[in-house]
């Protein structure tokens, strides 16, 4: 019998897609758009995120839990749904690649200035590889343990209690702001990846309770991600903060041990079971829709999608240029996140009444 | 004892040979340690080999009786019910190799046990020692291993299966469990993988269970082995299923989960705050051993705006003089430990002794005088090697230090990156390997919060209610009290 998710793990799972390389700029991001007190920001882009998650949970439970890839192949013909497909698996598998190129270019400007990123990305791509060839029960393990390694970092957080100023949170909010729609869904992709839990329809049952265990890993995101920008927000100056561009790693190098400085340089490190986690998610979203379209075995398909990625990466060498891209590839992914949900209502809807008008 | 015997059997009656003296010699020809003795006048013959049985019991409950007697009473005598008569041969050829005599009276074939050979006397353990709590070890022989564990567990629930694995060496392997707290699913997993074995030989519970593991090509054992009788009891206890070879003196317990190697019987035998603060301890030990050289490497060849200005000028002095890269460096000092400890381990204790000193003096002054390596690395490598034997099961410590030095190549290679990057791989392992089918990394993933008092930390006994969740044992509760 095939394992199925536990809450627990699908709230871990979604928690992790969605902390990934976001998080690195997100203060800087949330002072440049926000402007004074940004932090507050992300309450009303958790609730977004949430409402929209309460669409994929109504797609759930008018399919009663059918796979999507199910639901649409029923009621499309092939010729239309397969190039659908094919953007929606190239979408996701550029995110995942760009989003581990992405880290790789940090550590090199952190560590290794005159290496190769390439080497790091293939030795990246190689351990995604390990793991996307897994089951997802087994992937949803994997990232258990891995949140474990994580989440302990949060408790670095005490660190910057002495130099936390109240004072620096000023009594104005959103002061200073500049947001324009583009600013706004920047900052939001770092919700983003609560749709792939799309794709985890046919690894649940009643007692993984998936959308409510997706909304909890949802919240779980919004309160570390509050934690983390309220204490960015009190411990630089707000004028400070925007000039930063990577906060989490300047104040990763604030701690300080007797026998240890420059900690960027390990605890960025760790980050990299986050990022592993949410490319694993996006590729082996893109692997399980190609599989509907090219059944051939998992480790074959995987490879593919990892190379053809990997060459895809090679042309965006820098991390500005890596952002851009990025960006681009954030609208696709959130369009899709809303989008296909209500689709896929629609369709199910339709569907429902052609039944009934059949049975009558 | 509850025995149930289950050695292949001759499927039907068309492949049996009626037992034979003829048969049976010739069978057994060249083997002069076979013993044959005839009483033509009673129409007996004995066979058995000498090294095997235990002569009094031989001359109790054979000669006395049947030479003693008249031809007429024989007969009689041997429906006493420990002459087992045999229609096969090749059962017959089976028992004399496992220590039975023969007895051929006229035209029928009898077997009697007087099994007994010399072994080693019950000793302390030398590879699991404890400091308080029972000392007695395992020996090579199972009958004393199975009296041990029956001698503890005093239940009728406590089944024994009695299997045969290695069609020459024809060696007896037990599985143990009590019903109704072990889940069966288990039990027939393992009984259905050891019968499957078809090979020449086996000598040893760590060889059978390369045969019967689910995922031969990791390094990661997936039975946990033990030689302590307490230690067994309580994986019986616990629900899962332990395992006992003949002529070996470890016994094996699954399902087993990678944090189950950390735990030692002296956790339970002290107060519960020493055995948690010893547990996390070696978990600490764990993160030692992986990860102190490779980060001296690391730091040393890729991240020096890592260490405090004060440390620098130390670490640059001790340094200066080594001709090598960090890696060569640490990797040297890796291997001579490893080879102090392989020395170490295959001498006699008291050559032992000398190769420690020798080392010691060696690795602690003359490496650092020659400028071989740094002071630093020696108390690094030391610090990792001393951790790695933390680990009280000394196969996952094996491991570890396997792995460590995959760490260190791959922080001699990329640094910090190369070290994220071989955590990942290893918990990216860890995550598709199972024990009898249940995931080894219980009960981190899947997450059983309730079995962490019991895994991280030794709770109070008042808490340790329930058996571990891996066991999904039918029968949860193990305390009931109240206080």
């Amino acid at each position: 019998m095939q394992e199925k998710l536990s809450p627990f793990h699908v709230a871990i799972l979604v928690y992790m897609i969605q902390s990934g390389i976001v998080m690195y700029r997100l203060p800087q991001m949330l002072a440049e758009h926000f402007g004074t007190n940004g932090w507050l920001a992300i309450i009303p882009m958790f609730l977004l995120a949430s409402a929209n998650i309460l669409l994929i949970g109504a797609v759930y439970r008018l399919g009663n839990g059918v796979s999507i890839l199910v639901i649409l192949e029923q009621s499309i013909p092939r010729f239309i749904l397969y190039p659908f497909y094919l953007i929606m698996s190239c979408v996701w598998a550029m995110i995942g690649c760009l989003i581990s190129k992405h880290y790789v270019l940090i550590f090199q400007m952190v560590a290794f200035p005159t290496t190769n990123p390439m080497i790091f990305k293939i030795a990246l791509d190689v351990l995604i590889f390990l793991l996307m060839t897994k089951s997802i029960y087994n992937i949803s393990k994997a990232t258990t343990v891995f949140f474990w390694m994580l989440m302990w970092m949060v408790l670095l957080l005490f660190f910057f209690y002495k130099d936390f100023h109240w004072s620096r949170l000023t009594p104005f909010i959103f002061q200073g702001s500049t947001l324009t729609i583009d600013g706004f869904f920047n900052v939001y992709s770092a919700f983003a990846g609560y749709s792939l839990c799309l794709f985890l329809f046919p690894y649940s049952d009643k007692k993984t309770k998936l959308i409510k265990a997706v909304l909890a890993g949802n919240l779980i995101t919004a309160i570390v991600y509050i934690y983390f920008c309220f204490i960015a927000f009190g411990f630089y100056y707000y004028e400070q903060l925007k000039t930063l561009q990577f906060p989490l790693l300047n104040l990763l190098a604030y701690i300080q041990l007797p026998f240890v400085q420059a900690t960027e340089n390990l605890l960025y490190g760790f980050f990299m079971f986050s990022i592993i986690i949410t490319a694993v998610m996006y590729f082996w979203s893109a692997k399980e829709i190609s599989k509907r379209m090219f059944p051939i075995s998992d480790r074959l398909l995987s490879a593919i999608i990892l190379v053809a990625a990997l060459g895809f990466s090679f042309i965006p060498d820098v991390i500005s240029e890596v952002d851009q891209w990025l960006s681009y590839l954030g609208y696709a992914e959130l369009a899709l996140s809303l989008g296909l949900p209500l689709g896929l209502i629609v369709l199910l809807l339709i569907v429902r009444k052609r039944g009934a008008a059949l049975n009558e | 004892m509850t025995n149930t015997d289950v050695q292949p059997q001759p499927s039907s009656s068309d492949n049996q040979v009626k037992p034979s003296l003829e048969h049976t010699l010739s069978e057994f020809q060249d083997c002069i340690d076979l013993i044959h003795r005839s009483y033509p006048e009673l129409h007996i013959d004995l066979l058995f080999f000498g090294h095997q049985v235990d002569h009094d019991r031989l001359y109790q409950d054979i000669m006395n009786p049947l030479l003693s007697g008249e031809t007429e009473a024989i007969p009689t005598i041997l429906k006493q019910s420990r002459f087992i008569r045999v229609r096969d041969s090749k059962e017959l050829i089976i028992g004399i190799l496992s220590g039975k005599a023969a007895i051929f009276f006229l035209q029928d074939a009898f077997l009697v046990d007087v099994f007994g050979v010399n072994s080693r006397a019950i000793s302390q353990s030398e590879t699991e020692t404890v400091i308080t709590g029972p000392h007695d070890a395992f020996t090579e022989q199972a009958g004393t291993n199975l009296s041990l564990i029956r001698q503890r567990i005093k239940s009728s629930h406590l089944k024994v299966i009695k299997l045969s694995v290695g069609e020459i060496t024809k060696t007896d392997v037990y599985v143990l469990y009590i019903k109704d707290i072990a889940n069966m699913d288990y039990v027939n997993k393992a009984i259905e993988r050891i019968k499957f074995i078809e090979v020449d030989a086996l000598f040893d519970t760590n060889m059978l269970l390369q045969y019967i593991d689910d995922a031969p090509y990791s390094v990661f054992p997936q039975f946990l082995t033990s030689e302590r009788p307490d230690a067994i009891g309580s994986k019986l206890i616990a629900g899962r299923i332990v395992g006992i070879v003949d002529g070996s003196p470890s016994a094996f317990s699954a399902p087993t989960s990678f944090f189950e190697y950390f735990s030692s019987s002296d956790d339970y035998y002290q107060r519960w705050m020493l055995g948690s603060a010893s547990r996390l301890l070696r978990f600490i030990a764990l993160i030692i051993t992986l990860s102190f050289t490779a980060l001296y490497v690391s730091i040393t060849t890729y991240h020096y705006e890592m260490i405090p200005e004060n440390l620098l000028l130390t670490l640059t002095e001790s340094r200066s003089r080594v001709p090598f890269p960090p890696l060569y460096e640490a990797l040297f000092m890796e291997t001579t430990i490893e080879l102090l400890r392989e020395a170490g381990a295959r001498l006699p204790t008291k050559i032992g002794q000398t190769i420690g000193i020798v080392g010691g003096i060696v690795i602690g002054q003359a490496a650092v005088q020659a400028g071989l390596t740094s002071n630093i690395l020696i108390i690094t490598v030391a610090a990792s090697a001393i951790a790695s034997f933390v680990t009280p099961a000394y196969v996952m410590s094996a491991s570890i230090r396997l792995l460590r030095f995959g760490l260190i190549l791959l922080a001699g290679i990329w640094g910090n990156f190369g070290l994220a990057a071989g955590v990942t791989a290893i918990v990216i392992h860890m995550s598709g390997l199972t024990s009898l089918g249940s995931s080894y990394l219980t009960p981190v993933a899947p997450l059983k919060l309730k079995d962490w008092k019991d895994v991280f930390i030794v709770a109070p006994f008042k808490f340790l209610t329930e058996r571990p969740s891996q066991s999904r044992s039918p029968n949860k509760v193990k305390n009931k009290m109240k206080k």
